[in-house]
């Protein structure tokens, strides 16, 4: 009997217990939430700290206005200060001019839409501040920071050195310093043993393995309600990203005004709600599925709706989902069975 | 029926136990821990009743039922947030942000739906019989 016991209680702690570690954290800027799966609690929560330290260092070193104390910029910040003093290459880390050149092949690839050399105008639309809100839009301003046309071409590095061709470029690297993270994270997890783990950088989500026999559910934001408008299983190595105009956005006038800006105009987007990207795991020389994912959604949510798939395909992204500004959804033929939606009356029209 | 020899030696002898258990009395042990393991997995893991969960940085603050009508004071980085319960919801009613976002998401009444406060690092979290996703993508 005694023998018939155990069996039984082991049945009984397990269907209470499951070897899962959740942690939430305030840092790069937003909120990380780290789960892993399947190892000792005390294990998993050193390894989780130890991303997070690595976060904070990469979130001060990458930070496009915050000095790291007074008198010490960050190395972007200080990158940006050479830029704009004229043409002097000066050395940077070689992590720093893998991104770079990472970044601006990028920027090729979406024709400019993806532009992290923008930094001046998203400054002007007050959004290089933690806490922004409605600015005076100075049109005349705008029109000179475009007409300067800041590119990432006009970077060049050579042996981790870096200088600027044009005096109006400063960098930003907030459409590209989470993704890097995520990747960054999933390598190192997955090199210390870890083999199942989700990781959420301020929404932008890498998976390692599943949880437990499932694989690891995510939920999609809805972009004017406090809910999931629908979820979508992550496979090992997937990452998801959404580009929305309600996390950082001020309205004046009663018109919303979001972080994103089209580079061609220099003003915010204001066609589209949100866009979200599927990125399957990418060959090992490629970029990362995690920069990918923070990467790939801002053309295709700042282009016009009859380009976005054009867009897309400019990164050999299938699986996308677009809200546009009347709250019309519109989903990718592949991404259609990965979605399921939440509420029964939800109506969609398949595109490309 | 506890006199019946069947039965009389069966609290001092339980090595006896396994010879003298009939088929059908195991069916009935096995389906009793079957009943209890059924009655724990539905009862004990699955609360019925919707809860908050309020997080402050990296801490889990408190978790309140939401069948009550209350107001919670939260002191954060910034600055002390108001938390509305009322009868089946939750929602950010006061907070010291500077943009509000939190408060704008309004009342929160389903599980699995959130609402974060970045600048003063408070978030909800409505908790319901099971856990529709893992993360939430934004």
């Amino acid at each position: 009997m005694r023998y018939l016991l155990i069996p039984i209680f082991l049945l009984l702690t397990s269907c209470f217990e499951e070897p899962l570690y959740h942690s939430q954290s305030y840092v790069f800027g937003t909120l990380v939430d780290i789960s892993i799966y399947g190892e000792p609690d005390a294990r998993a929560r050193s390894l989780a700290n130890q991303v997070l330290q690595d976060f904070q260092q990469l979130h001060d070193r990458l930070h496009a206005w915050k000095p790291i104390s007074a008198g010490k910029p960050s190395e972007i910040g200080q990158l940006n200060a050479t830029f704009e003093a004229g043409s002097q290459p000066i050395s940077i880390q070689p992590d720093l001019a893998t991104m770079l050149a990472d970044a601006k092949l990028l920027s090729i690839k979406s024709e400019g839409l993806f532009n992290p050399a923008i930094g001046h105008l998203i400054g002007a639309w007050g959004f290089q501040r933690d806490e922004f809100g409605a600015v005076k839009i100075d049109d005349e301003k705008i029109k000179s920071l475009v007409n300067a046309k800041p590119s990432m071409e006009d970077i060049v590095l050579e042996e981790h050195t870096a200088y600027s061709k044009n005096r109006a470029v400063k960098l930003d690297l907030g459409g590209y310093a989470k993704g890097y993270a995520l990747d960054y994270a999933a390598q190192y997890l997955r090199q210390t043993g870890v083999k199942n783990a989700l990781i959420n950088i301020g929404g932008n989500i890498i998976a390692i393995g599943q949880h437990g026999n499932k694989a690891w559910r995510i939920g999609i934001q809805h972009p004017r309600a406090p809910t999931a408008i629908a979820t979508v299983d992550l496979p090992d190595g997937w990452a998801v990203g959404t580009s929305g105009d309600y996390q950082r956005y001020f309205t004046l006038n009663g018109k919303r005004y979001c972080h994103i800006i089209d580079p061609r105009t220099g003003y915010p987007v204001q066609h589209t709600q949100a866009v979200t990207v599927l990125v399957p795991p990418q060959a090992t020389q490629e970029t990362q599925a995690g920069v990918l994912s923070d990467v790939a959604s801002k053309p295709i949510f700042i282009e016009s709706a009859e380009n976005k798939s054009t867009a897309a395909q400019a990164f050999g992204i299938d699986n996308f989902m677009v809200i546009d500004a009347k709250g019309q959804i519109f989903v990718s033929k592949r991404m259609v069975n990965k979605l399921n939606w939440l509420s029964t009356d939800v109506k969609f029209t398949t595109i490309q | 029926m506890l006199n019946s020899p069947r039965f009389s030696n069966l609290f001092t002898l339980p090595k006896q136990l396994c010879k003298e258990l009939l088929i059908g009395d195991w069916l009935i042990v096995l389906t009793g821990i079957l009943g209890i393991v059924l009655l724990f997995q539905t009862l004990w893991t699955n609360e019925h009743a919707a809860k908050v969960q309020i997080r402050l940085g990296d801490k889990i603050y408190a978790t309140y039922s939401l069948n009550q009508q209350r107001e919670i004071h939260v002191h954060g980085p910034i600055g002390t947030a108001t938390i509305s319960i009322a009868q089946g919801k939750a929602r950010f009613a006061k907070s010291p942000c500077h943009n509000q976002y939190c408060v704008h998401q309004g009342w929160l009444t389903r599980a699995g739906q959130a609402a974060i406060c970045l600048p003063n690092q408070i978030s909800l979290e409505l908790l319901g019989e099971t856990k529709p996703y893992d993360s939430l993508n934004y």
